[in-house]
């Protein structure tokens, strides 16, 4: 069946998988101001091709590519975001955080600012890995070959592992 | 760390951003509502403009050098024509871009969609570089016969030497305003302040993305 292109489905796609797009402005942008306007204009790029979407790719796939297109080229707008998008009073996306912080946590931040360090392609590519997509997924969110993305998987997976390494010697 | 463990700290993340958070449906539904032009078209304004105050000039220029081809000096005739041939390369490059911003698609593959804007981002680097290759020809423009046959041999010398010093400067410059030299101290005079940093972001995507390309290559010619 095919998918209703109205403003209610819309809503309930975001609804469904708002961590993806939480989890990629966090991952692109440091600074919590930004985020939300990364944030805002993630939602509003996936509104404004919410009726040009190709159903023969996977809802999430869509939704990847334009949240990783977004984010790494959010540099762009820098200095021109005000003139160019209509920032809303509020954000979109509230994460209330618990109070205790577990050792758990302190591994998630770790792992996050890990994340952060990697340069823009690989860090795409280790989200979506991370995110448990297959390969053959990532490499069409990517663009790249099947080939090409196990070996640099494992590649920057080495990286983190050293970091982690690094961090408990 | 093993490769299990970085999962399962992901799910950990995954698990608590599940409980806690929060969609602002009405935000959400306000943007629906917002009549803005996508992601890089909002770019093409500014692009037209600059190409029509370009035209503009180009026509004036052009206009100036085919009315006064026989009584103007051909220092100035030459000046002229340097200057606005390099103008017309600019207009060029912008004509460029305005085809890079049609054919960016948002939810395209991330790296021929990041080449595309990066290309697009980058290729300002080369405006620049042909503006400062404008140089010499803003001294020369002005010469004509009743100063070579009038002046002196102090005036000669300071003309030459203005001359040559922004002839040698245009060509260095044009020359080195590259992505290697990103971190020297006169590039980083020259591209000083917030306007030039997506620019040399840009520069910088492109190489990873130059980078990617090569190692699928070789990948694909070694198998």
């Amino acid at each position: 069946m095919s998918l209703k292109r109205d403003a209610q489905t819309f809503l309930t796609v975001i609804e469904a998988n708002k961590g993806i797009i939480y989890k990629i402005a966090n991952s692109y942008c440091r600074n919590a101001e930004h985020r939300k306007d990364l944030i805002q204009e993630i939602i509003l790029q996936l509104w404004l091709s919410f009726h040009h979407y190709d159903e023969k790719f996977k809802l999430t796939t869509w939704m990847y590519r334009i949240a990783l297109n977004v984010s790494i080229s959010f540099y762009r707008k820098e200095n021109s975001r005000d003139q160019i998008s209509q920032p809303l009073s509020d954000g979109i996306l509230h994460l209330y955080e618990a109070e205790n912080t577990s050792e758990l946590d302190a591994e998630v931040d770790r792992l996050h600012r890990f994340i952060k360090e990697l340069k823009e392609m690989d860090r795409a590519i280790m989200l979506l890995y991370l995110e448990e997509n297959s390969q053959q997924e990532i490499a069409e969110i990517l663009g790249l070959t099947v080939t090409n993305i196990a070996t640099k998987i494992s590649r920057i997976k080495l990286q983190l592992k050293q970091k982690f390494s690094n961090v408990k010697t | 760390m093993k490769e299990l463990e970085m999962i399962e700290i992901w799910k950990s993340y995954d698990k608590k951003l599940e409980e806690n958070l929060i969609l602002n449906r009405k935000n959400t539904e306000d943007i629906t509502r917002i009549k803005v032009q996508s992601f890089i078209s909002s770019m093409k304004p500014i692009k037209i403009f600059t190409i029509v105050i370009g035209l503009l000039w180009v026509v004036f220029v052009d206009t100036l050098i085919i009315n006064l081809f026989s009584v103007a000096s051909p220092f100035f005739l030459i000046s002229a024509g340097i200057q606005v041939l390099l103008t017309k390369l600019a207009i060029g490059i912008y004509l460029y871009q305005m085809i890079l911003i049609q054919q960016v698609d948002i939810s395209a593959p991330i790296v021929s969609t990041q080449e595309k804007i990066a290309r697009l981002k980058s290729s300002t680097i080369w405006v620049t570089r042909l503006l400062f290759l404008q140089l010499p020809v803003w001294t020369t423009y002005y010469w004509n016969e009743s100063m070579l046959e009038n002046g002196n041999i102090w005036l000669y010398a300071l003309q030459i030497i203005i001359t040559a010093s922004f002839t040698y400067l245009a060509i260095w410059l044009f020359f080195n305003i590259r992505y290697e030299n990103k971190d020297k101290k006169w590039f980083r005079l020259i591209f000083n302040g917030r306007e030039w940093n997506p620019v040399i972001t840009s520069m910088e995507l492109l190489n990873q993305i130059r980078e990617y390309k090569d190692e699928t290559r070789s990948e694909n010619s070694s198998r």
